[in-house]
């Protein structure tokens, strides 16, 4: 689904002087089946932003359009339920979207809640939780009685149990371990191949490059950079601002070059890395 | 150390280490390197569970050492780190802190050594502003007023939220209610600062400002840390790692020697450090064999580039 935010401003508690601006007139259009990164230091409004795709939080002014919904200052709270169908979101702490008292109930909830049969929720919730990497014995656990990475696993396994045809991910990989990570990050991409639209909050710029077709940058309540992962890491006055980190192999291409190599442009993958310094040393 | 061993190579660490332990070794008896925790076989399994979280584990912690627990998730590190602290009780095997086995009585004498950020920050906080909340734990210690004011403000300051004073803790990001739930921690002075994971939604920059804070700390506090941490960076900078496997101790090491162990660390959730990727990307140019500092990289790479 085509997403697309114009001119929106989000103000928590405007009658609080204490709570700042969470969005400050932010203006960007996602498109149908790609995966888009957002990145930016704390506090700068990356969640903010992507509470609005489904209709958590409602723009102070502006608009957003998600397929056919329009979401506005006056949106309510009913008739919400064929978009929130379309747009599943797995957020930053697992625990705050886990409530039912075995793993399978919280896995199947999404899909009942979105006109499953019992059986077919079951039966997704069988699936999921081996796609996620915990075994068919989690299903009758307590999520509760779990580790932090296994209570992330099962929230992402509930989003996806629905099959929503867009998926918004706040920093899932945090507290996974290394092997789980990219497992996941792959599970990601394969959602994508199969036409999701995915966007994914994340303070990996590894898993951005690897991943992502599209970087947004947020600062302070601002969207202020867009472009592939390669313009981006690429763009001289975010850098200079200091608004974004750099992948590591971007950073070890400098590195190099302060001592003789060259690059045209900063690689931002170890295959894109490799493939420079084999090339400058065999000089071909 | 760690500050500059952002900039300093892995193996100037472990040399630096073995320096230490060989002094120690060489100082009288009673001044040597003291254990500020000794884990002697411990056993848990929660309620109900068929399964031992921590199945037999010995472990000794010297005063200042920062250590680093990795493993795949549900290995039992945050269960360990919950013994330390007398959360949960052992069903056998002992905990000394400080010289003293804890048990029911003790150790409420040993918590009050220890600092824990929890790897959720929601389940830290009790307080109704950012400021009531970091000055629970002074309360707590029965420091005065006026003390605890300037305490709470020094805190905050550290990890940069002094701005977010009067919020409410539930109403921050998630990285904010990282920072808030170490400034709260840091606030108390512990001798043992545990983090679990407590880094883990900090941006890039925002992670190492905390983590060159905790080594300053260290150095200036006679600090004990230990870091629960799925960062590889991290744990390269650390002076030791326990990686941790179905709650028992796998491999008690330096990084290098981890690193070492190359496609192997996948047994253990674990991923091979950058420059080994890199390294193993080159093969047709560079001939190596398990961990490679970036500086041995880098220099590998300029001498070809010279040659060519
Ligand atoms: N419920 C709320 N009430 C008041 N202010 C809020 C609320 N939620 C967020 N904010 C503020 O809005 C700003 C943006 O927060 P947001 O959660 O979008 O940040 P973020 O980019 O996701 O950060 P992080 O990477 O730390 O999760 C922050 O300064 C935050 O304190
Ligand atoms: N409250 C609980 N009740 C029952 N079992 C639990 C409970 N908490 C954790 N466990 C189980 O104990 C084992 C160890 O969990 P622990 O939380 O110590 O893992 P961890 O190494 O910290 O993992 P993670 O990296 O995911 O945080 C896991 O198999 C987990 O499912
Ligand atoms: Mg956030
Ligand atoms: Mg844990």
């Amino acid at each position: 689904m085509r997403i697309e935010f114009e001119k929106v401003t989000h103000s928590y508690e405007s009658s609080n002087p204490m709570s700042g601006l969470g969005l400050a007139n932010v203006s960007c259009t996602i498109e149908s089946g790609q995966f888009t990164a957002i990145v930016g230091k704390t506090g700068s409004g990356k969640s903010t932003l992507v509470k609005h795709i489904n209709a958590l939080l409602k723009p102070t002014s502006g608009t957003i359009t998600v397929g056919d919904h329009q979401i506005t200052p006056e949106t309510d709270n009913k008739n919400l339920k064929p978009l929130r169908k379309k747009v599943g979101m797995v957020f930053q702490f697992p625990e705050s979207q886990l409530f039912e008292d075995t793993v399978e109930k919280d896995i199947m909830f999404g899909p009942k809640n979105f006109g499953f049969t019992e059986e077919q929720a079951k039966e997704a919730a069988s699936k999921m939780i081996e796609v996620v990497g915990l075994g068919p014995d989690y299903l009758t656990k307590s999520p509760f009685d779990l580790s932090g990475g296994q209570m992330r696993r099962v929230a992402i396994a509930g989003v996806l149990a629905s099959d929503p045809e867009t998926i918004i991910l706040d920093e899932p990989t945090a507290g996974l371990d290394p092997v789980g990570r990219k497992e996941i990050m792959d599970l990601f991409k394969a959602q994508q191949s199969r036409g999701k639209t995915i966007i994914l909050i994340t303070h990996n710029m590894d898993d951005v490059a690897n991943y992502a077709d599209k970087l947004m940058v947020m600062h302070d309540s601002h969207l202020v950079g867009q472009g592939t992962p390669k313009q981006v890491f690429n763009d001289q006055e975010l850098l200079n601002k200091n608004y974004i980190s750099l992948p590591q192999s971007a950073v070890f291409a400098q590195k190099l070059a302060a001592k003789g190599f060259t690059f045209d442009q900063l690689p931002i993958t170890i295959s894109e890395l490799t493939a420079e310094i084999k090339q400058q040393i065999h000089g071909d | 150390m760690l500050v500059t061993s952002l900039t300093k190579s892995i193996s100037e660490i472990s040399g630096n280490r073995d320096t230490n332990l060989s002094n120690d070794f060489f100082l009288p008896k009673g001044e040597q390197m003291e254990n500020i925790i000794s884990i002697k076989d411990v056993f848990y399994k929660y309620p109900g569970s068929d399964n031992y979280a921590v199945n037999g584990i010995s472990l000794d912690i010297k005063a200042n050492e920062w250590i680093s627990i990795v493993g795949k998730n549900g290995s039992g590190k945050t269960t360990l780190t919950r013994l330390i602290d007398g959360l949960e009780e052992c069903e056998s095997g002992t905990i000394e802190i400080d010289g003293v086995v804890t048990d029911e009585e003790t150790i409420w004498d040993a918590r009050k050594k220890i600092g824990i950020v929890f790897q959720n920050p929601d389940h830290q906080f009790v307080g109704a502003t950012v400021e009531d909340d970091v000055a629970f734990g002074l309360e707590n210690q029965g420091m005065p007023r006026e003390q605890m004011i300037n305490a709470v403000d020094n805190a905050l300051k550290m990890v940069d939220m002094q701005d977010f004073k009067k919020r409410d803790p539930q109403s921050l990001s998630g990285g904010q209610k990282q920072r808030v739930a170490i400034a709260g921690v840091l606030a108390i002075k512990p001798q043992i600062i545990i983090m679990d994971e407590s880094t883990s939604m900090l941006d890039p920059e925002g992670r190492k400002t905390v983590i060159n804070l905790i080594e300053q700390l260290r150095s200036e506090q006679n600090l004990t840390v230990i870091s629960i941490t799925h960062d590889i960076e991290e744990t390269q900078l650390s002076d030791r790692i326990i990686v941790l496997n179905s709650g028992k101790i796998v491999k008690d090491t330096d990084p290098a020697d981890l690193y070492n162990l190359g496609p192997q660390l996948t047994e253990f959730g674990l991923e091979e450090p950058f420059t080994n990727l890199v390294a193993a990307g080159l093969t047709d140019l560079i001939d190596f064999k398990g961990y490679i500092t970036e500086e041995g990289l880098i220099d590998k790479l300029c001498e070809l580039n010279l040659k060519r």
